[in-house]
Order: C-alpha cells, then sequence, then structure tokens
C-alpha cells in the first residue's frame, strides 16, 4: 500500500514536469497533496496517533483544498497566457527529472538510510520530489511556477520528515503549515503586482536590477 | 522576566500602528517602545553574560548568552531605526509618496518583523527557529516592495523566492538533524538544549550532510556568496530604515541559526568541518563583494555588498575558531548592525535629497546636507575600519588570531581585500560628499529624531572600542565557552 502510494507521488512529480500548461501543472499539485495525505491517514492508523490524524486533517484542507483552490482563482483573475514557458522542452524536462531520481536514490543509499527498503525508497522519492521541484522552479518563466515549485519542494521535505522520524514535533508541523498558507499567499500578492506593474508575470524578462 | 516584554512588546505596538491614526504621535511611541525593549535586553544580557545564567522557560523559550547578545544587538538597532522612521516616513507623507493609512500599514509591519526576529535568538526549538526565519523573510517581503514601484517589486519578487527556496534546504537539514537524533535510540525532539548533550553519539555522516543544507539554507538568508544574490536587490529597494534593519540585523539571525548548528556539528564531527566550510564560505563573500564594490554606481547597492563582505569577515572569525577570533566575530556583528545601520540612515537622507540612487549624480552632500554629510565621512571611515572606530578593533582580532592560527593565506587574503575595499569606499564617497550641489536642487533641512539616532548610533561606535577594555574578559569568556557548551 505504502509503496503504491510513494509511486503514485512519483508519476504526478513527473507530471509535473511534462505539464504545459497552468491548470494541469495545479491539478498534478493537488493530486500529489491528495496521495501525501493518504499516506499521513495509513500512518496513523497504523501507529494510532491522534496528532498524526490531526495532521492529515490539515493536510487536506490547506494542500488539498484551500492552496490549490487560491492558485486556480490568481490563475483566473490575473488573465495571462496558460501556458508555462518551458525554457527547457517536455522531453529533456522529463530526462532531467530521472536523472534527478537516480541521484536522489544514489545519495539516500550513500547516507545510510537503510533501515529497510521501504525507508530507502521513501526517501528516495522525497528526495527526488524536492529535486525536482527545484528544477521546476529554474526551468518555467511564468511565476506561477515559482510559487508551485516551492510547495512541491515543501511536499517532498513532508514526505522526508514522515518516511525518516515519523514526522516532525507536532507544534513545528503546525507551524510549518501555517507559514507554508502564509507564504503562498503573500506570493500570490507579489505575482498580482508584477501582473499590473509590468503586465507579464514572466520572470526572466525580471531585470531591470543589476550589477 | 525582560524576555516577554522584548517579545510582547513588537506585538503589542504592531495592533496598535492599527489603531491609531496619527502617525506622527505613533512614531513616538514606537521609538519609546523600542527604548523600553533595549532597557530589557540590556537587563538580560546583564544576567546571561556578567551573572552567567541561562534562562529557560516552558522548554520552549531558552537564553544563554549567544541568544541574550543577539537580542541585545537586533534591540539596539531596531530602536534605532524606530527613532529614524518617524522623520523619514513623516517626509514620505508631505511628500505624497505614501498616505496615511500606508504609514500605519507601514509600522504594523514595521513592529511584526521585529517581533519575528527577536523570536529567532529566544526559541528553544530548532523547528521554530526556521519557522521564525522564515516570518521575518515574508514579513519583510511586504516593506522591500513597499513603494509598489517596478524595482522595488522585482527585488521583493526575487528576494522572497530566492529565500524561500534556500530555506527548503534549511527546513531539509533541520529534518536531518532530528533524524541523526532520532536513530540513535533517543526520543524524538527538536529542542537545541536536548540535542547539545548527546551530540558527540550522533551518526557522523548524517550530521555532515545535514550541516550542508544548514549551510546552504541559512546562507542564503545570511548573504554569504555565492548564495547572495538576492541581497543587493532587496537591501536597495527597502524603504532606508528596514534596509538598516535588514543589513544590520536580519542577516545576522541566519547567522545565528548557522551557529547553533555549528555547535552540535562540532561537537560530533569535530572542529575541521566546519571551520573550513565557514572559511571558504567567508573568502568567497570577500572577493565577490569587494568586486562589486569597486565597480558599483548605485549608493545603497554599495552598502548592500558591503554587508555582504562584512559577513564573509563574520564567516572567517566563526571559522578561525580561537576563542580572540570568536570573540572578534561576535564583536564584530555588534560593530557591523551599528555602523552599516547608520550609513543606511546616511543613504536615506541623501537619496531623499537627491531623489537618485546613482552615485554619478549625486555631489556636494557635505554643502547639501552639512550633519548628514559630516556622519556619512565618519560613517565611511567607521565601516572600512579605520582606528578610532570600533570595527578596526574586531578586525584587527579576527586577523590577530589568524596570524597566531598560523592561517596566514586566510590572513592575507582579508588585508588585501580590506585595503581594496577601503580605497574604493574612499574613491566612491570622496566623489559624492565633496563637489558643488547640483543646479536647480532643492534643500530642506534634516529631521530632529533622525539625528537622534545619527548621535545614538555614532556613539555605540565610538565607545564600543573603548567598552572592550572593560567587558572583553566577559566576551573573551563567552568566546571560549560558545563551541564547547
Amino acid at each position: 500500500m505504502q509503496v503504491m502510494i510513494l509511486f503514485a507521488v512519483l508519476v504526478l512529480t513527473y507530471l509535473m514536469v511534462i505539464a504545459k500548461r497552468v491548470p494541469a501543472l495545479i491539478r498534478s499539485f493537488r493530486f500529489q497533496s491528495f496521495f501525501l495525505f493518504l499516506a499521513t491517514l495509513l500512518a496513523a492508523f497504523k501507529e494510532k496517533q491522534v496528532e498524526l490524524y490531526f495532521v492529515s486533517g490539515l493536510i487536506i484542507l490547506v494542500k488539498v483544498f484551500l492552496i490549490p483552490h487560491f492558485l486556480d482563482l490568481m490563475a483566473r483573475k490575473i488573465k495571462v497566457d496558460e501556458n508555462l514557458g518551458l525554457l527547457v522542452n517536455s522531453q529533456l524536462s522529463l530526462l532531467a527529472a530521472l536523472l534527478l531520481t537516480y541521484s536522489s536514490w544514489a545519495l539516500s543509499r550513500n547516507l545510510g538510510f537503510g533501515q529497510g527498503p521501504l525507508q530507502l525508497a521513501a526517501v528516495s522519492v522525497a528526495f527526488s520530489v524536492i529535486f525536482i521541484g527545484a528544477f521546476l522552479m529554474i526551468s518555467r518563466i511564468r511565476a506561477f511556477t515559482q510559487v508551485v515549485g516551492i510547495l512541491t519542494m515543501e511536499n517532498g521535505i513532508f514526505l522526508f520528515a514522515s518516511a525518516v522520524s515519523g514526522g516532525m514535533p507536532f507544534l513545528v508541523e503546525i507551524a510549518v503549515f501555517f507559514d507554508v498558507f502564509i507564504s503562498v499567499i503573500i506570493m500570490g500578492v507579489f505575482v498580482y503586482r508584477i501582473n499590473k506593474l509590468f503586465t507579464h508575470i514572466d520572470v526572466n524578462k525580471l531585470s531591470q536590477l543589476k550589477g | 522576566m525582560p524576555i516577554f516584554f522584548i517579545l510582547g512588546i513588537p506585538f503589542l505596538l504592531a495592533l496598535a500602528a492599527l489603531a491609531i491614526r496619527r502617525q506622527r504621535a505613533f512614531g513616538v511611541i514606537n521609538s519609546i517602545g523600542y527604548l523600553a525593549i533595549l532597557c530589557s535586553s540590556v537587563f538580560l544580557l546583564r544576567q546571561a553574560v556578567f551573572l552567567k545564567k541561562e534562562i529557560a522557560c516552558f522548554g520552549f523559550i531558552y537564553l544563554d548568552a549567544l541568544s541574550a547578545f543577539f537580542i541585545f544587538v537586533i534591540s539596539v538597532v531596531s530602536f534605532a531605526a524606530a527613532l529614524y522612521s518617524i522623520g523619514y516616513i513623516r517626509r514620505d507623507i508631505e511628500r505624497g509618496a505614501i498616505s496615511e493609512k500606508k504609514a500605519g500599514i507601514y509600522y504594523f509591519l514595521f513592529n511584526l518583523f521585529c517581533c519575528a526576529m527577536f523570536f529567532v535568538p529566544a526559541v528553544n526549538n530548532l523547528g521554530m527557529l526556521w519557522v521564525a526565519i522564515e516570518m521575518t523573510t515574508l514579513i519583510s517581503a511586504f516593506l522591500v516592495g513597499f513603494y509598489n514601484k517596478k524595482e522595488s517589486v522585482e527585488a521583493a519578487w526575487k528576494y522572497i523566492i530566492i529565500c524561500s527556496v534556500g530555506i527548503v534546504f534549511a527546513l531539509l537539514g533541520t529534518i536531518l538533524f532530528s533524524y541523526a537524533f532520532s536513530i540513535s535510540g533517543l526520543t524524538k525532539s527538536l529542542n537545541w538544549s536536548d540535542m547539545v548533550p548527546v551530540a558527540h553519539i550522533l551518526d557522523k555522516n548524517i550530521l555532515k550532510a545535514a550541516f550542508i543544507f544548514i549551510l546552504v539554507g541559512y546562507g542564503t538568508k545570511a548573504g554569504l556568496a555565492p548564495m547572495h544574490t538576492w541581497l543587493p536587490d532587496a537591501h536597495s529597494q527597502a524603504v532606508a530604515p528596514i534596509s538598516a534593519l535588514l543589513s544590520g540585523v536580519l542577516l545576522k539571525t541566519a547567522i545565528y541559526a548557522i551557529l547553533r548548528f555549528g555547535i552540535i556539528v562540532i561537537k560530533g564531527v569535530g572542529f575541521a568541518y566546519f571551520a573550513h566550510l565557514m572559511i571558504l564560505l567567508g573568502v568567497v563573500s570577500l572577493v565577490v563583494s569587494s568586486g562589486f564594490i569597486l565597480v558599483q554606481k548605485d549608493l545603497k547597492r554599495l552598502l548592500a555588498y558591503s554587508s555582504i563582505e562584512h559577513i564573509g569577515i563574520i564567516s572567517i572569525g566563526f571559522g578561525l575558531g580561537a576563542p580572540l577570533a570568536i570573540a572578534g566575530a561576535l564583536f564584530h556583528i555588534f560593530n557591523h548592525a551599528v555602523t552599516k545601520s547608520f550609513m543606511f540612515f546616511g543613504a536615506g537622507n541623501i537619496v531623499g535629497v537627491y531623489r537618485e540612487h546613482n552615485m554619478n549624480s549625486i555631489r556636494g552632500v557635505i554643502k547639501a546636507l552639512p550633519f548628514t554629510g559630516i556622519m556619512a565621512l565618519l560613517g565611511c571611515f567607521a565601516l572600512t575600519g579605520l582606528p578610532p572606530f570600533s570595527i578596526f578593533f574586531s578586525e584587527i582580532m579576527i586577523i590577530i588570531a589568524a596570524f597566531a592560527n598560523g592561517s596566514y593565506l586566510v590572513a592575507g587574503l582579508l588585508l588585501l581585500f580590506l585595503a581594496v575595499i577601503f580605497a574604493a569606499f574612499i574613491h566612491h564617497f570622496g566623489t559624492m560628499l565633496f563637489g558643488n550641489i547640483p543646479k536647480g536642487m532643492s534643500v530642506s533641512g534634516e529631521p530632529l529624531s533622525g539625528k537622534i539616532a545619527f548621535l545614538f548610533l555614532f556613539f555605540l561606535i565610538c565607545v564600543s572600542g573603548a567598552a572592550l577594555i572593560y567587558a572583553g574578559k566577559d566576551l573573551i569568556w563567552v568566546a571560549q565557552r560558545l563551541f564547547q557548551s
């Protein structure tokens, strides 16, 4: 079951890499978060911890409903071209993503996450989600992808935390959720402002400040 | 408990900023609040350093000498910034650059920003430390993009994105630390005070990898090259008092976080690993910043690059590791905070009158603004490390320690680049301060509250060198215990 969830998370990350339009990207992010929710729920069920139920509730509220909904709203409101503006085309991006997955597997094996093959797999998937999130941020033009990229990295971190140490302490977990939510809203505000001032949201054209 | 005043007052002031309509009156109230914080932090510093006590409450707050020192530095600069804001914001309102309502928002964000910064050294939990540092980014992004112009929004966007990505890596590092802690058979905890006593039994490889992530993550926020790219943009576009806070103390809070993790790594892996990384990043920062300082055309960017240089010096100081070098680095944190905010206030006044960042169009500052001009000249000497001022003392401490350590290459590079930066600063400021005022420029007076802020900081720049004689022993005591606690 856990392997299936990990597999789904990885596949959804690849779908993000080959996505060419904003709605597809947001949809993939929503499903990725949904599978994180399933993973947490499963862990909560196994370990019978009330706190984990609470955390999984937060995931479904914040990452599956509120944040993607907010992003959809923003995308509709600023009415720009829906294309993501690929600096690297889909095929090459997918190849890069596969390479990143391989290197995260090598990294997690070298770091000695060897307590069972399941943990190794979980850590490798988590690392590859983090690195692919970073890759998305630098290889797409529209400012939206930067926001979704950071969220993807955050999802990877969450997966990593639950794989290696059964999640962060409860209070920290709540604070991080709050933080992610605030940061998405603030980034959304800035995307909106950029669109208003520059009449585009292409980050490669934000180059007035130099030197 | 003074710590509750320090954490509570900015929060209450933030609420009050939304309620009180008259901005002039609120500016004064704000400054009084920060004066109270400054007094509390002096009291706290006395408890932690001179009486050598550690303060902990509910496992949430943990204060030792290091945190008390950082809280003191933050409170000094935020008090000066609060004073300076009164005149600065009033001038902006008079000119119509911002509305009265927006001034209220400014004070609201200013206080939240300071509150988040005070939380950074006070919390015990390393996860909460991460949250507090991310909060400082999110709040100050609005203050960077405050004027809502193209340049400032661009700077704010770069700032928020680069720092958020950096800080995600820091979170990864934090979780790796907690993983190292949990596989050694201990209970799950992210409290620093729980981790340090058992650091020597943690897995070495994981600690090493974790520290790399921490260094990349918080190093981005600290402005260490090559992760510094957001810094000149953000610091040059922010409101002047906020530039002072960003350069003076925000970078130091990230250094604080690196130190907290560094202490665990030193105990677990050994000193050499930490030292090599810190010295490497420090030297790279020094080299990169000196190049940009030489060819710089923008006044505020010049000061921003100078911050990268000083962060490099601080990082080298901690990397050298001798008690004298650590004492020098700690002392340099204070001196740079004070001197750099002093210079940003000066730059704020100059830019306010000339309405221009470009140093080629700024001429004759001493004639146009006699007070600011003289202060900027003295500040320029202080910043580049001329003797009677405090930065000279901390830099010489680090250089002596480097020679005594046998790190001749580091000492030589430090001296070389300090000389280059000195020459560049004297050149830039010489042409700006002297000469004739451009034609058709109207000169207005300088506000009193701004002058008080200048004199307060200038007093600290002059006397803290002498204070070393009085408190030097305590500083060395803190430095000796820092990496061995």
